[in-house]
């Protein structure tokens, strides 16, 4: 029986969101017909890459000023800015109890002493933010952000400021536009304070392009063989090393998670898609996450609910579930003076990971301990799903790769030494078919739907041994800080999650830095050195090569 | 019968011929096995040995994995079935839409 309801009488063409349908049926075409268009690279020349690209994009997100998003400073840290959480820096702003442009001017001074020695930036934006504090001090409340010195890093466009990626081949490079990403974080009042060191090309801990390492991590300053972790080393050392509140970092295989586990820092990878890529210079396209490096859970949560949400500028952001309030869900919860669960949540060990009596090992169960101990918490073991070993090895976490080497065609034809020590991933990324690449999107599936089926069947996170399947099939992960070895380098561990479960994540890690205090340490001071003095020794902290690269490739 | 593997004079042939094709020219690089000076880029032996060793492990171990059938599965109709499953680009998202 038919009704003369208007509705019906619409053709069924006038019922479908187009740019949904687009971003939904853009995976299989991608595949075979190139890439999911993204906005320009150096020397393209840049139209607006979609309605509402880049910093129009950027609205305030009214949202995130929500009590739960400031909290008074713990009372022996009330005379060092630098030492405060995005939230606790937040409180006093608020409060007026400090300015921004006192905030910048703190975290500046550090700079000034340590950063020789750190090395955590490509590019100090000091006037800049200086100014941007300023201007703060006379303008609405903006949220937790209003005013927070941020650690931008150096893939991301920012607006008229160089983005180096630390290659050569985007030394010249000043983009046009903020990355959507950074432009929302503006939005809601951040400041970017500069742009930070990275492995070259987002591969390995940051070094120069040619392979010197610079940065070190902010717990054995003078220790640069101390991994630091990488790529997205220069904000983790920043951060740590209370030269900024907070950062960004970008998660193709480990490079958010890693730093964040190598300096006692809460750094959470969201599912892909969660946060906009426009505006970030690509390892892969179907890979590439941007994501907070932060202190503690409650700054991850601000941090990534003001990155997050939709983005006509990349398809991939596109219909997916609204993002929750990950502040609420970082908050942890009382009953009366009794800490909960917020949820009941199953957390998924896996086959050996606290095994051993390793310093490591043990901080692992000590971990896992903690957790059993917390109301709604409940230890689960799970296994590895079936093939595991080869459908995360290195054969399929190759398939990557041709990802990497298409959009840096132009620049493989023209400049191979360019690439630096980064060069070899790129040549086989090239030499692989797309018979193998259309293969590893296939068994990507496969992986994907045995997570879900074997491991989450039976809970609702699950630790990870390494950053590397989740990454791969884009489920989000939270790593942040379980301990020491007795030489004081802090010990990480990670939670992988279902598709857009960053809340539960939150969650579950907010409970349990209530009952730990390892995300309070600090690192001491390092020996203050003249900065020109420090600078010129950089190449003395030892050097990749181009071998050594390839085999730690993120 | 399996094809004779590939000696390492073909590989390289294959290789430089591979990237020439798409516009690669490998002697752009410092000739030997020694890294450029300047910017650390490796020499063209170098890469060529990686490239070897990359075509010789990640390349046929996609080449020979065929998909997975149910458990069930008659095993003579496994290599028809293994064609069923489809490429996803963004695996995530896919969860999503499954249950839109």
């Amino acid at each position: 029986m038919t009704t003369d309801n208007a509705l019906d009488q619409q053709p069924l063409d006038r019922t479908i969101d187009r740019r949904a349908f687009l971003a939904r049926s853009a995976a299989l075409a991608a595949a075979t017909a190139g890439t999911v268009v993204l906005p320009g690279l150096a020397g393209v020349a840049v139209a607006a890459p979609g309605p509402a690209s880049g910093p129009a994009a950027a609205r305030f997100n009214p949202e995130l000023d929500k009590p739960a998003a400031y909290n008074k400073p713990r009372a022996d840290t009330m005379s060092e800015p630098t030492e405060w959480t995005v939230s606790e820096a937040a409180w006093m702003i608020r409060q007026k109890k400090i300015t921004p442009e006192e905030l910048v001017k703190a975290y500046l001074d550090r700079i000034a002493a340590y950063e020789p020695t750190y090395q955590a930036f490509n590019l100090v934006l000091a006037e800049q933010a200086v100014k941007a504090a300023k201007q703060l001090a006379n303008r609405p409340h903006r949220g937790p952000l209003h005013g927070i010195p941020l650690a931008i890093k150096d893939n991301y466009f920012t607006e008229g400021v160089p983005t180096t990626a630390n290659s050569y081949l985007f030394k010249d490079f000043v983009p046009p536009y903020d990355a959507t990403s950074v432009a929302k974080l503006v939005a809601q009042g951040g400041i970017v304070l500069g742009k930070t060191q990275m492995g070259p090309l987002a591969t390995t801990r940051a070094t120069t392009p040619n392979g010197e390492i610079t940065t070190v991590n902010a717990w054995t300053p003078t220790n640069p063989a101390t991994n630091p972790g990488g790529s997205s080393t220069g904000t983790a050392t920043a951060v740590a090393g209370r030269l900024a509140t907070a950062g960004t970092g970008t998660q193709t295989g480990g490079s958010i998670t890693a730093p964040s586990n190598a300096q006692n820092l809460t750094g959470l990878k969201p599912t892909m898609g969660r946060v906009s890529l426009a505006g970030i210079i690509p390892l892969s396209y179907t890979r590439d996450h941007p994501g907070p490096l932060a202190r503690d859970a409650k700054d991850a949560a601000i941090m990534l609910m003001a990155m997050a949400g939709e983005d006509p500028a990349d398809p991939r952001s596109e219909g997916l579930p609204p993002v929750p309030n990950l502040i609420n869900a970082a908050t942890p919860r009382y009953e009366g003076n009794r800490l909960r669960m917020r949820w009941k949540t199953r957390i998924g060990v896996l086959p050996g990971y606290a095994d051993g009596t390793s310093e490591t090992a043990r901080a692992r169960q000590a971990f896992l301990a903690a957790l059993a101990e917390i109301p709604d918490a409940t230890l689960v073991d799970v296994p590895y799903p079936d093939d595991w070993d080869l459908l995360t090895g290195s054969a399929f976490n190759n398939v990557r790769l041709p990802e990497r080497s298409e959009p840096f065609m132009p620049y493989l034809r023209t400049d191979l030494k360019g690439f630096g020590v980064s060069l070899t991933g790129w040549l086989q990324g090239a030499m692989l078919g797309a018979n193998a690449f259309i293969t590893g999107q296939r068994a990507k599936l496969v992986l994907l739907e045995r997570v879900l089926d074997q491991i989450f069947g039976k809970c609702d996170v699950v630790v990870q041994t390494s950053p590397t399947p989740f990454d791969a099939i884009g489920l989000p992960e939270i790593g942040f800080p379980i301990g020491f070895t007795a030489a004081g380098v802090p010990i990480g561990t990670i939670l992988g999650g279902l598709p857009y479960a960053e809340d539960r994540l939150l969650s579950v890690v907010a409970a349990y830095q209530a009952v730990s205090d390892w995300h309070w340490r600090r690192p001491p001071n390092p020996p203050a050195a003249g900065g020109a003095q420090a600078r010129t020794a950089a190449g003395s902290r030892g050097r990749l090569t181009a071998e050594e690269v390839a085999e730690l490739s993120q | 019968m399996a094809p004779t593997p590939p000696t390492d004079d073909e590989l390289n042939t294959f290789i430089r011929a591979h990237l020439a094709s798409l516009g690669i020219d490998l002697d752009q690089l410092p000739a030997g096995t020694a890294a450029d000076p300047v910017t650390g880029s490796p020499g063209r032996d170098s890469v060529l040995a990686s490239l070897r060793s990359f075509m010789r492990s990640t390349v046929p171990a996609l080449a020979e994995y065929q998909l997975p059938t149910p458990g069930t599965t008659d095993p003579a109709l496994a290599m028809a079935l293994s064609q069923q499953p489809a490429p996803m680009l963004y695996p995530s998202i896919s969860t999503e839409w499954r249950t839109s």
